[in-house]
């Protein structure tokens, strides 16, 4: 099997659900942690490919395998998982169709949303205190257009109301729909644990402090997030971090769908 | 009668997924077809179905399954017949990497294009007043926004503008991409080339500065080559509109 390198962020949103879907599988790789929110991504000692440049989810975490540069985290956690032999996905084609289903409204809903309020409340004031030169230096090292556009948007502080009040929306009804699933007693979001609970709690950990509306009332939420923090892959992931909190950590994410 | 229907309309874009993912399956199903241009997706009987209002939806016994990636998916996993994804983790993970790329970041542009030039100019005409009450109708919000902005044509030159780069960008990377291997992402016929063909088999048709046999020769074999699959053929037949007469520029000149 071919050797792996995983570049990775602070734990936190993409970077926290392949790290600790590494640890779920136990496969060897080396770890190397990159600022994300300095452009490291982009900066040639990473390696990248169309995958990494024009990555619907933005700035994430790179899987170098075989000489190929892989991105998208929920992708990658399958990845990992089916080359380890299979234990976070279901099996039944119907339990699978409805893990991707999750997984995939959480891609499209929550993740733009939080990656929104995020780097708002913390990649903002980062940027702006960044000289010109150093900011235009991760610019020029970016491929894609749109990405790079939200890189200046964020610098800029450019967060238009009506985009706001969308995502703040978009993460209390994420977390509803924790709370509601978790309405039978279950203690993982499919029934066994999975990708979908890996990659809800990556993106929403962040969201407590932003967003504690969405969290008010939620005693089922609630132990759930604490059940994620305990789970030893998740703890493993978090024992990465090099910051103080890395649930401030962010970097340019996915975007808000331009066309429903 | 079969355990399988699927609610959809014409075989392109995400109707289309579903109807040859079936198709190359050797699934039989009940074609129960909504006609989007008369709202049949918005009425009370697909509503019980799906109350999102989108098509494609399939039931499967008493299952109702949306999304049309999630449903091929579904479609390979519960159904015997070919298998259309690749056993190595790496290059499972490649098609899934393609297939969100066109679905979030190239479909929706080619879908506002598609909409500004087609639905739109399509529906106009219709007594105003019952088009309001249409939209009315709507489940989803971005959707009705989606309906006033085609029916009104007040789409912004900006957003028209993108939709155009990003169009040019992906024929690019679907070229290049193409040109490696024998399949898109992949070396066997999988998932991403029934996504792709229905995202892109119009391509050389409707964007023929950007896609021809100079400038594109892989994307158009490629698409030559899925057109000519029994199942490509089984499905375009089952279309009713004009849209489906789209595929002729893929018929290769007799030797
Ligand atoms: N992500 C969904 C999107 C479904 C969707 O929006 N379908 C469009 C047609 S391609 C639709 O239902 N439009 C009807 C409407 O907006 O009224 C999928 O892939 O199935």
């Amino acid at each position: 099997m071919a050797e792996m390198t995983l570049y990775h962020g602070e734990p936190n949103g993409p970077s926290l659900t392949v790290l600790a879907a590494l640890a779920e599988t136990g496969l060897d790789a080396e770890l190397v942690a990159i600022d994300l929110a300095a452009g490291e991504r982009h900066s040639g000692s990473v390696p990248h490919g169309v995958a990494t440049e024009m990555s619907v989810e933005g700035e994430g975490p790179v899987l170098a395998v075989g000489g190929e540069a892989m991105a998208d985290s929920v992708f990658l956690a399958q990845y990992l998982d089916e080359r380890a032999g299979a234990r976070l996905q279901p099996t039944d084609a119907h339990a699978r169709w409805e893990m991707e289903m999750w997984c995939r409204q959480t891609i499209e809903r929550v993740a733009p949303a939080a990656a929104f309020l995020g780097n708002r409340a913390h990649t903002t004031p980062r940027l702006a205190a960044m000289p010109d030169a150093e900011f235009d230096t991760i610019l020029d090292s970016i491929a894609s257009e749109d990405l790079r556009k939200r890189w200046t948007d964020t610098r800029a502080g450019n967060f238009p109301d009506a985009q706001e009040a969308d995502s703040r929306s978009k993460i209390v009804q994420g977390v509803e729909r924790i709370e509601t699933r978790l309405g039978d007693g279950r203690d993982w979001l499919m029934g066994d644990f999975s990708i979908a609970d890996l990659e809800s709690f990556a993106w929403l950990a962040g969201m407590e402090d932003i967003v504690p509306e969405a969290f008010e009332g939620k005693a089922r939420a609630a132990a759930w997030i604490e059940r994620m923090r305990a789970r030893p892959s998740v703890a493993q992931a978090l024992n990465q971090a090099t910051s103080d909190d890395p649930r401030q950590s962010w970097a340019p994410g996915p975007e808000i769908n331009r066309w429903g | 009668m079969s355990q399988v229907t699927l609610y959809h309309w014409e075989p392109n874009a995400n109707s289309g997924k579903p109807m040859l993912a079936l198709a190359e399956k050797g699934v039989a199903f009940n074609s129960h077809y909504i006609d989007m241009l008369q709202f049949d997706q918005h009425k009370p009987e697909y509503l019980a179905v799906n109350p999102q209002g989108t098509i494609p939806a399939m039931t499967h016994g008493d299952r109702v399954l949306t999304e049309s990636t999630a449903i091929m998916e579904y479609v390979d996993n519960a159904f015997d017949g070919p298998e259309l994804m690749p056993a190595d983790p790496r290059d499972r993970w490649r098609i899934r990497w393609w297939m969100k790329f066109m679905d979030q970041w190239l479909a929706p542009s080619f879908s506002m294009i598609g909409w500004s030039m087609f639905v739109g100019p399509s529906v106009r005409q219709r007594d105003p007043a019952e088009l309001e009450a249409a939209i009315e109708r709507i489940p989803l919000p971005e959707r009705r926004v989606a309906w006033r902005k085609a029916i009104h044509g007040s789409f912004s030159a900006e957003e028209m503008a993108e939709s155009q780069r990003r169009v040019g960008i992906g024929i690019g990377m679907l070229e290049e991409e193409l040109a490696k291997r024998a399949w898109l992402a992949s070396d066997q016929y999988s998932l991403a080339d029934v996504n792709g063909f229905n995202l892109a088999y119009a391509i050389p048709l409707s964007q023929p500065e950007l896609s021809n046999d100079e400038k594109t020769p892989h994307l158009l074999e490629w698409l030559r080559k899925i057109y000519e699959r029994p199942a490509t053929r089984q499905t375009w037949a089952m279309g009713r509109t004009d849209m489906v007469k789209r595929v002729a520029i893929l018929e290769r000149e007799p030797a």
